[in-house]
């Protein structure tokens, strides 16, 4: 995870900026203090939203930032306080009421923006919630900081939830969190013009030729590359022989000290993307910001998207059809990362016992979690829940075909010192350079950062 | 009230009784305003302070009270008429300029950042809290918390109401576990005890307001301790990361793994294997200033960074001002019909957010779906080429910033008499002449001072850097040293964006940066003294 912004240090450099332009101004007017201000915010502002255009490509949600986004206060009124964003707030506020109901306290669920952050910072002031709900790979910070509790999940429970997802919620042996749903990438294609689901990639690719060449579309295939690129998105093709990013420890968690980034069977996947770059569907044009509008426009039959990328093609009234990424014909497996949502305790939390309760007891519940695919898209964490839910909707049964499998996204601390490098390498070679040599240099890069 | 005592008060002709029996005449209401506002004042301040003091947080105390003294002093009497003006803003200063300059600064002098957050005591808790795992193959049981029967709820002792997978009731405490008979007992449907004789049974609430106890409380076991989860679940856990303050080590007790204090972070004696993830909050001296001079990566980078962020602002403020004045000038001319409508026009750019222009100009520059080369025709690689992406910059940057040139000119030209364009017509002097010699000095003296703040401004001009091209493109097979890096973001991305998000360092950098740009402002202002000699 690209960790950027904090807000004490931001705080700090917006002041240092707003001393830098009005310190030295004997009289200031009206327009420079002015001018001044717009600085300090244009700082702050800026910083915020482009680490949430960024975590919204690793953390895989859509949101982006641009509301100027308040910090919730900790209701004190209340003796078990969740924080959640907006979508899911409205849900679990009818399953706190209930827990409320049922032991008697004052349950309140708070919309926080940016929970992430926001969490940390009340924390910090002991001014935090008790529960949160956010996404596995904020563990290994929040671990690292303090400021999240383990969770004694019980065995008969842990066998309830699908295995990739409980995985993901360990960090160093012990669990974390309790999950809800799960995401991944998967393909995304417009059946108007790719009516039949591609049996290898090759065969995509061709497709998808023939279509620019017919002037059908105009792209093979869309993938957020961008200029400064995305590893989150490139990992189905590096890691598609056996290649990724970490090598596993003794405990099978994510090994930092074992880069595998410039290993040959990653180099051989860094290939692959090259490949896929020379026949046009990889692209260092198309990224973040224009993707979704591409597809929409119906100017590619296909698009390597997650459950956040329906909604715009929902919107433009296009016939869609999700399934798993295919895989290359000589044998090549494009296996995408998986991402977990999941309620995380505080550690700090004034509140415990209840906290514990209600996501021990609550949580792990087939009518909570349905009720959170409804207000999410995403298949539900829970076994029993995700049963029901696919049965009903093709889509989700997709998306959980499309994610069977894949590996959690690594959760350790050391994954942000590999989003920079690795996705700078990855647009690279989409713009053209050899794999191996940018892959050895990403390497070397990713292992020095860890130090 | 009716005698003004302070002698700052008095004026030389003040002897007069006339005028004493004038200044007495301060309506009473105003007078109990003021009073009223000091004591609201004073009301918030105490409450503010009791807050404060609660939270443990003395120094603050101090400097409330110390505020609050200065506040009183300065409006309940007569004396230090000035400062009744200068207090308010020097109050702001302080708060928001000094203060979070003074905090940057201490800020700089720790290893504050992710993974450094807590004190060691904290660092220490959460070791061994996140340590603690089930025993191997050890029962669960069902729970209910109680109090022995005529305690109170409130701060009587804790009993475990236990219901072990054999449906055994038990009764834990601080003892150890005691097995209940269980014709006492009463059980809910899962086997969890609802009531059982000689003990009072407690209420969620009653639970909750009894946290802290309950953190501490453990029933002991042969093999660990029962501890709850929640409200209804207890197991037998053991913490397997120990601290030993003697030798100021951590024991894991699964891999019999030993680690000391090193760097403010638990590391393998050994040296072999990971550190533990959580560290802890210390003084670090100078370091931060030292890795920012002598990093290999910062310091060759620095250079390249240097030019282009000097270059940045000064193209940037020439531009925007050229264009800006130009354009002032030729609305500024009498013939021209419909001012109004163009001024509006031309103002336009400036009152979009910076946010959404940057963002339409990078979509703009796309070289496959761009609208720039789609009209041209060209297939400039605009955002993906270092010295394009510059080009790039400054040209979305001249369209953002020649508004504020524009509006700041027109001004400041309404300022210049017309007499001495005329007395310039008349020695002679054709039109680009008098801009020059004329118009020009007159003009700068009045937008000097905000030519330089807008040099500082766009010196930091994080935001445009960070939407358009994340300081991007990285050449060279690197990702840490981007062709329009300005040193904001750069620093930006080397402080925070590596494995440990390290503000310690992001503001040992802030202040090298905050040096930099006082110097070069102190110099403009200096030369804009100069400059005013003109009139």
């Amino acid at each position: 995870m690209k960790r950027t912004s904090g807000a004490v240090a931001m705080f700090g450099i917006a002041a240092l900026l707003l001393s830098a332009c009005g310190g030295g101004d004997d009289e200031p007017t009206d327009t420079t203090s002015a001018d001044a201000g717009d600085a300090g915010d244009a700082g702050d502002d800026g910083a915020e939203e482009s680490a949430d255009a960024g975590d919204g490509a690793e953390e895989t949600e859509a949101a982006g930032g641009e509301e100027e986004e308040e910090a919730p206060v900790r209701d004190q009124s209340a003796e078990l306080v969740i924080w959640a964003d907006d979508v899911r707030a409205p849900i679990l506020t009818e399953f706190a009421d209930q827990f409320g109901e049922e032991f008697g306290v004052t349950v309140q669920v708070q919309v926080a923006t940016d929970v992430r952050e926001q969490f940390k910072n009340a924390t910090n002031v002991d001014q935090g919630p008790d529960v949160i709900v956010g996404a596995h790979d904020w563990l290994g910070e929040l671990v690292q900081n303090g400021t999240v509790s383990p969770i004694q999940m019980s065995e008969d429970v842990q066998a309830a939830f699908v295995p990739e997802a409980l995985e993901a919620t360990k960090f160093d042996g012990q669990i974390y969190g309790v999950p809800y749903a799960t995401e991944s990438l998967g393909l995304i294609r417009n059946t108007a013009l790719a009516p039949d689901e591609p049996e290898s990639m090759e065969a995509l690719v061709a497709h998808g030729k023939e279509l620019v060449e017919s002037g059908e579309a105009e792209e093979v295939m869309l993938s957020p590359v961008g200029q400064t690129g995305d590893a989150y998105n490139a990992f189905p093709w590096l890691s598609a022989y056996g290649g990724g990013i970490f090598g596993l420890n003794d405990e099978g968690g994510w090994d930092a000290d074992n880069v595998i980034v410039g290993s040959d069977e990653t180099i051989q996947g860094g290939e692959k993307m090259a490949w896929l770059a020379e026949e046009g569907a990889l692209n260092v044009n198309v990224g973040h910001d224009n993707l979704e509008a591409l597809f929409s426009e119906g100017k590619s039959a296909y698009v390597i998207g997650g459950p956040w990328t329906i909604a715009a093609a929902e919107g433009a009234g296009i016939d869609y059809a999700i399934s798993p990424i295919p895989d290359f014909e000589d044998g090549g497996e494009t296996v995408p990362f998986l991402g977990v949502q999941m309620f995380y305790v505080s550690s700090k939390a004034k509140n415990p016992t209840l906290a514990q309760e209600f996501v021990n007891k609550y949580v792990p519940n087939a009518d909570l979690q349905v009720a959170l695919y409804e207000a999410g898209d995403r298949p539900p964490a829970l076994q029993e829940a995700l049963d029901t839910v696919s049965a009903e909707d093709e889509d989700i049964a997709a998306w959980a075909t499309a994610g069977e499998g894949a590996p959690p996204m690594p959760n350790i601390p050391a994954m942000n010192s590999v989003w920079g490098p690795l996705g700078q390498a990855t647009s690279d070679i989409v713009g053209g350079d050899d794999p191996a040599e940018r892959l050895t240099a990403a390497q070397d890069e990713i292992v020095s950062a860890i130090g | 009230m009716s005698q003004p005592s302070a002698p700052t008060d008095r004026l030389p002709d003040l002897t007069d009784p006339e005028h004493l029996e004038f200044r007495s005449r301060t309506p009473l209401w105003l007078i109990v305003l003021k009073w009223l506002l000091l004591a609201v004042l004073a009301g918030v301040l105490v409450y503010v302070s009791m807050q404060l003091a609660e939270a443990g947080h003395v120094v603050w105390v101090v400097l409330v009270a110390f505020v609050g003294l200065c506040v009183l002093a300065v409006y309940g009497t007569r004396r230090a008429v000035p400062l009744k003006y200068l207090l308010p803003g020097l109050l702001l200063m302080l708060t928001l300029q000094i203060w979070p300059l003074a905090y940057t600064v201490a800020l700089s002098f720790t290893n504050y950042g992710d993974g450094h957050m807590v004190t060691k005591e904290e660092a220490i808790g959460a070791i061994e809290a996140n340590s603690v795992r089930p025993v191997e193959g050890s029962a669960r049981y069902q729970l209910n918390i109680a109090v022995p029967e005529g305690q109170d709820p409130a701060d009587g002792d804790l009993v475990y109401l236990l219901t072990d997978p054999d449906g055994v009731f038990l009764a834990g405490d601080l003892e150890g576990v005691t097995e209940l008979d269980p014709e006492t007992v009463e059980t809910g449907l899962t086997g969890r005890i609802t009531s059982a004789e000689g003990f009072t049974v407690l209420s969620a609430s009653e639970v909750n307001a009894r946290t802290a106890d309950l953190n501490e409380f453990a029933v002991p076991t042969e093999t660990g301790g029962i501890k709850a989860i929640g409200l209804s679940e207890a197991f037998i856990g053991e913490p397997t990361k120990v601290y030993d303050p003697e030798t100021d080590t951590v024991t894991d007790t699964l891999t019999g793994t030993v680690y000391v204090a090193e760097g403010a972070s638990f590391v393998p004696q050994d040296g072999q294997g990971a550190r533990l993830p959580q560290g802890w909050q210390e003084n670090v001296g100078f370091d931060n200033y030292t890795r920012a001079l002598t990093d290999p990566v910062l310091r060759d980078g620095f250079i390249k960074v240097f030019v282009w962020n000097v270059a940045f602002a000064l193209i940037t403020v020439g531009s925007t001002f050229l264009l800006g004045m130009a354009l002032a000038l030729l609305m500024n001319d009498e013939r021209l019909k419909g001012k109004g409508i163009y001024r509006s026009l031309l103002i336009l750019p400036y009152a979009l957010p910076v946010y959404v222009t940057a963002l339409v100009w990078a979509s703009m520059f796309n070289q496959d779906f761009g609208l720039i080369n789609d009209l041209t025709g060209l297939h400039i690689n605009w955002l993906g080429d270092g010295n394009w992406a510059r080009f790039s910059l400054l040209l979305t940057n001249l369209w953002l910033g020649f508004p504020y040139m524009f509006i700041v000119c027109t001004g400041a030209l309404q300022a210049i008499p017309n007499d001495v364009r005329e007395a310039a017509q008349i020695d002679g002097a054709g039109p680009l002449r008098t801009v020059r010699s004329v118009i020009m000095p007159l003009l700068l003296v009045a937008v000097g001072p905000l030519l330089i703040a807008s040099f500082a401004f766009n010196f930091n001009n994080f935001g445009l850097i960070y939407l358009m091209t994340e300081g991007g493109p990285f050449e060279g097979g690197q990702s840490q040293v981007g062709s329009t890096d300005l040193l904001i973001t750069w620093a930006f991305r080397l402080a925070l964006g590596g494995t440990q998000p390290n503000f310690g360092l992001a503001s040992a950098i802030a202040v090298f940066i905050f040096i930099i740009v006082a110097l070069i402002s102190y110099e403009g202002f200096r030369r804009t003294k100069a400059l005013e000699d003109v009139n």
